[in-house]
């Protein structure tokens, strides 16, 4: 079983919390963009066919057409208007709603047509006439509205529970869309820290397995690391071994045996003037790792390390030959890259036998097909 | 003298009465032409004429007359860039019956300019003579008239609104 990767959960917690803000975003967008508008284009008295009712318009006409004909009931003129006024509130009035549920849609439309026919014949029209031909009429109209009226109030007072309702449903979902998309962030963050941790921790461990606890330099593995990290480079490996250290150990003890080494790597560090990275590879043996573009010749630095622990004079009870502590150098130049540096070790490996082989205090660098050689022993 | 002046009153009345009979001839006159106003100008149709190139015929619910009819009349997309060249963005409407709108979105095949029902040339009795109504209503609900404010009745002129 594999456990899923971490960048997995988090783009998993960070995906919910954008879905819920977008959610969010696209719910209070829907509400006022289309939502709304819609309401007032429904609801809204002006500015529309049927905004002003159809039937208080037809009434209205029906009006005027009456007061035309009972200011001038001989006008031919007064009788034309009335005309065209009446045909626009038959227009209005002959709606299959109205005809389907009042009653007296019908009849009062009848009235209507056979006024019409009378004003198209002629002839004089009394107030009694009108009255009889446009009382109904206007009756049923007045009773059309209130009726619509009551109606569309009840619609109204429906429309604005269920908006009411509406409402709170839609703050109640935004508030509980928002809550879950900070949760998911909330989770999605902390999900991230506690990876960050992880990985700094993992960072740190790794730091601590490559070096070197007692001289605070790196091990083997890191001058691995280092190598195979710049493939290609040309190098210079410098293999730096301890003579006698066996011996300086039983004479002064391992602590001062400890104390030694920390001082060597000082030593070692400085007098390669922080151009060279510097490695423990156990026991009493050091390397140092240097990129060769640097200017400096291996042979020079070999020389310039040797001198300066002989200047040095570190005092070493337990050496043979001399009272102070003496450095045994093999050096080779390689190639970075996993061939290159084996070959490369191998070299400053046999150079470093064959000092030790003479006598060690000495160094003996391999640069190329150049072996340059220095033996200090006396 | 006085039996002059009231005679020269007369005929100031007289004149008077004609000029205002003159000036309501145009809606008395009868719904018998569009009018369609672009760029400042403004151009008469005959709507006879109209309802001779009226080629589009379809039977449908009306939803203000509460029954199925059968209509004839002209694709208005078609009439718009027929007459204006092309679709504008929105249009201002005058009706006989004094109602004024301005719409847009009329770049649409749906919408019909209907001159006949039922075999007959609409009247104004028919809410015509020109009537715009939308061939393909969707799902929309008949039964609520509220659903159709976008049509149009009693066409009496066209602006084109830029």
């Amino acid at each position: 079983m594999t456990a899923r990767p971490s960048w997995r959960r988090h783009a998993g917690w960070l995906w919910l919390s954008l879905m819920s803000f977008t959610t969010l975003l696209i719910l209070i967008t829907y509400e006022t963009r289309w939502v709304y508008p819609e309401i007032h284009a429904y609801f809204s008295q002006t500015g529309n066919l049927t905004g002003q009712q159809l039937a208080t318009r037809s009434r209205q006409y029906l009006q005027e057409g009456l007061g035309s004909l009972l200011e001038a009931p001989d006008s031919d003129a007064a009788r034309q208007e009335a005309g065209f006024r009446l045909e626009l509130a038959y227009s209005l009035f002959d709606i299959g709603l109205y005809r389907r549920e009042y009653a007296c849609t019908e009849p009062s439309l009848a009235e209507l047509d056979a006024l019409a026919d009378r004003l198209e014949i002629g002839g004089g029209l009394t107030p009694a006439t009108l009255n009889d031909h446009l009382l109904g009429p206007i009756r049923c109209l007045t009773e059309i509205e209130m009726d619509q009226l009551e109606r569309r109030s009840a619609v109204t007072t429906a429309f604005v529970e269920e908006t009411r309702r509406h409402q709170g449903v839609v703050l109640g979902g935004s508030l509980v869309i928002f809550l879950m998309g900070l949760v998911f962030w909330w989770m999605h963050e902390r999900q991230r820290r506690q990876a960050e941790r992880a990985t700094r921790e993992s960072l740190r461990w790794m730091a601590r397995a490559l070096r070197d606890p007692l001289t605070g330099v790196g091990n083997r593995s890191a001058l691995h690391q280092d190598v195979m990290a710049q493939p290609g480079k040309p190098m210079s490996l410098m293999l730096i071994d301890i003579d006698y250290f066996k011996q300086y150990n039983d004479t002064l003890g391992h602590p001062d045996g400890d104390q030694l080494l920390r001082e060597l790597a000082l030593l070692i560090d400085t007098s390669l003037a922080g151009q060279a990275r510097l490695y423990r590879m156990g026991g009493d043996e050091f390397a140092a790792l240097l990129l060769r573009d640097d200017g400096g010749g291996l042979a020079e630095r070999c020389a310039t390390l040797t001198a300066r622990v002989r200047e040095a004079a570190m005092a070493h009870p337990g050496h043979p030959y001399r009272r102070t502590v003496t450095l045994s150098i093999g050096a080779a130049c390689f190639v970075a890259g996993e061939a290159g540096f084996a070959s490369g070790y191998a070299a400053a490996d046999r150079a470093l036998y064959r000092v030790k082989e003479q006598g060690r205090d000495g160094w003996l660098a391999s640069e190329g097909a150049d072996t340059v050689e220095e033996n200090g022993k006396v | 003298m006085l039996a002059r002046l009231l005679s020269r009153r007369a005929v100031l009345a007289g004149l008077g009465l004609a000029a205002a009979l003159l000036l309501t001839v145009p809606t008395l006159a009868g719904p018998d032409a569009l009018v369609l106003r672009h760029d400042g100008g403004a151009t008469r149709l005959s709507v006879a004429a109209l309802r001779d190139q009226a080629d589009v015929r379809f039977s449908f619910f009306d939803p203000f007359a509460g029954e199925e009819l059968a209509v004839r009349g002209l694709v208005f997309r078609d009439f718009l860039v027929e007459h204006f060249g092309e679709v504008p963005e929105a249009l201002a409407f005058d009706a006989w019956d004094d109602y004024r709108v301005t719409l847009d979105g009329w770049d649409d095949p749906g919408w019909i300019l209907v001159t006949h029902q039922n075999g007959a040339p609409l009247s104004l009795r028919d809410r015509g003579p020109l009537r715009l109504v939308e061939r393909d209503y969707g799902d929309r609900d008949p039964a609520n008239l509220r659903n159709f404010n976008d049509w149009v009745w009693m066409i009496r002129s066209i602006k084109a609104v830029p």
